[in-house]
């Protein structure tokens, strides 16, 4: 994902960012885990440099990466408005992607909004950024790729388009009257692939109570105890 | 006469070189009468495919063409004994590409993934194999459904099932 940013200057930065990252690695905490990322710690570390305004153009961008859009004409936009260099540029960036990617990862349940604030002021992040971050997080801002652009990216394809006929055979080469029903389905998956195929009546029974049987098992699986376990 | 009229009955095709030569042996012909004899047989049983014939009057047709009693007989208790399957191994007969031959499926439990953290969300994985007229291989399809998904799914297989049922 972060390729849809700039992947050459992303690269550099985070080879440079692993570099000196293990100097503060003892402190971190909080919800990005035992060890605050490389790429977070420099994007705090530059961000005290940058206006409001032109952190806001970043956080927009970086929250249009994390939706999934294509953001390559928007950083260069950034890069040609502002006297950010690549390097720097990839740096704040690919922090706040980050630090967003992580703190989003975790459900509103989890994560609190005063422990979520009181992290990034440890991390030195200016308190006027802090709010924009949380804003992010906890507000209205909050992407809107939960549940689908996200979610969607490391699984099998889905069902797109299901299109079926019932057909009754009357005659064929070797039948006068064949009267024999079967099914035909088109089946247009989410990865472009579309399968269209013949499904014998008997094949259809197989398949339709094996759908049930599935469905059964899923509401099962949701009452079960296991799922009701609160956070 | 009768064995041969079974043979016939169950292969599907045409038989081997081989398996052509132990049937010459077996009923002492020639090749030539052999194919002539195979011929005929396989010509009157398609012929019963095709009109649906009963035995009875399958045997009845056979006598007006003046066939021996013995042979009417065994084509007549052969057909008996074979026909209905036959007949339906027609009727299953598939002339699209591909045909749904096998259904798996595998319902997993997802708890995190590297953009979401403490998820419960179950998803069912289905194999449809179909099986392709060029090709001896199953082509495996998988689709995932979570549960609203499947529920949909479920649903047109049921529009489906009330369309099939109404035809009965």
């Amino acid at each position: 994902m972060a390729a849809t940013v700039s992947s050459a200057a992303l690269g550099k930065a985070a080879g440079a960012a692993y570099g000196h990252g293990e100097s503060g690695g003892g402190r971190g905490g909080g919800f990005l885990g035992p060890r605050v990322p490389a790429e977070v710690e420099a994007m705090a570390r530059g961000v005290q440099d940058v206006g409001k305004d032109t952190f806001r153009r970043l956080l927009k961008v970086t929250v249009n990466a994390l939706e999934g859009k294509d953001c390559k004409e928007s950083v260069k936009l950034i890069a040609e408005s502002t006297n950010l260099s690549e390097e720097q540029l990839a740096f704040l960036i690919s922090g706040m992607y980050t630090l967003l990617r992580e703190a989003l990862r975790l459900p509103l349940s989890t994560l609190k909004q005063e422990v979520f604030k009181e992290d990034l002021k440890e991390l030195r992040i200016p308190e006027d950024f802090i709010v924009d971050f949380s804003s992010v997080v906890f507000g209205n801002r909050r992407p809107a790729s939960e549940g689908t652009a996200l979610v969607q990216r490391s699984r099998l394809p889905s069902v797109q388009d299901f299109k079926w006929r019932v057909d009754v055979a009357i005659s064929t080469s070797s039948l006068a009257r064949a009267l024999q029903p079967s099914i035909l389905m088109m089946m247009k998956l989410s990865d472009g692939t579309a399968h269209r195929f013949e499904v014998p009546v008997a094949k259809f029974q197989e398949l339709r109570y094996n759908v049930a049987l599935i469905l059964k098992e899923m509401n099962d699986l949701e009452k079960r105890s296991v799922l009701k376990i609160q956070d | 006469m009768l064995p041969l009229t079974i043979f016939v009955l169950q292969g599907e095709s045409s038989f081997s070189e081989e398996e052509e030569e132990k049937l010459q042996i077996a009923f002492s012909l020639e090749k030539q009468d052999l194919h002539l004899v195979l011929e005929t047989i396989s010509f009157i049983l398609e012929q019963a495919v095709y009109h649906n014939l009963k035995p009875a009057s399958l045997q009845q047709q056979l006598q007006s063409i003046h066939l021996d009693q013995d042979k009417t007989e065994a084509f007549a208790s052969a057909w008996a004994a074979a026909g209905q399957d036959t007949i339906e191994k027609f009727r299953q007969r598939v002339l699209t590409p591909q045909k749904l031959e096998t259904i798996g499926w595998q319902l997993n439990l997802q708890m995190a993934e590297s953009l979401q953290a403490k998820l419960k969300s179950p998803q069912a994985v289905l194999e449809l194999g179909m099986s392709n007229e060029d090709s001896k291989n199953l082509k495996k399809v998988f689709v995932e459904f979570n549960h609203q998904e499947l529920f949909e799914f479920y649903n047109k297989l049921e529009a489906i099932q009330a369309q099939l049922d109404s035809l009965t």
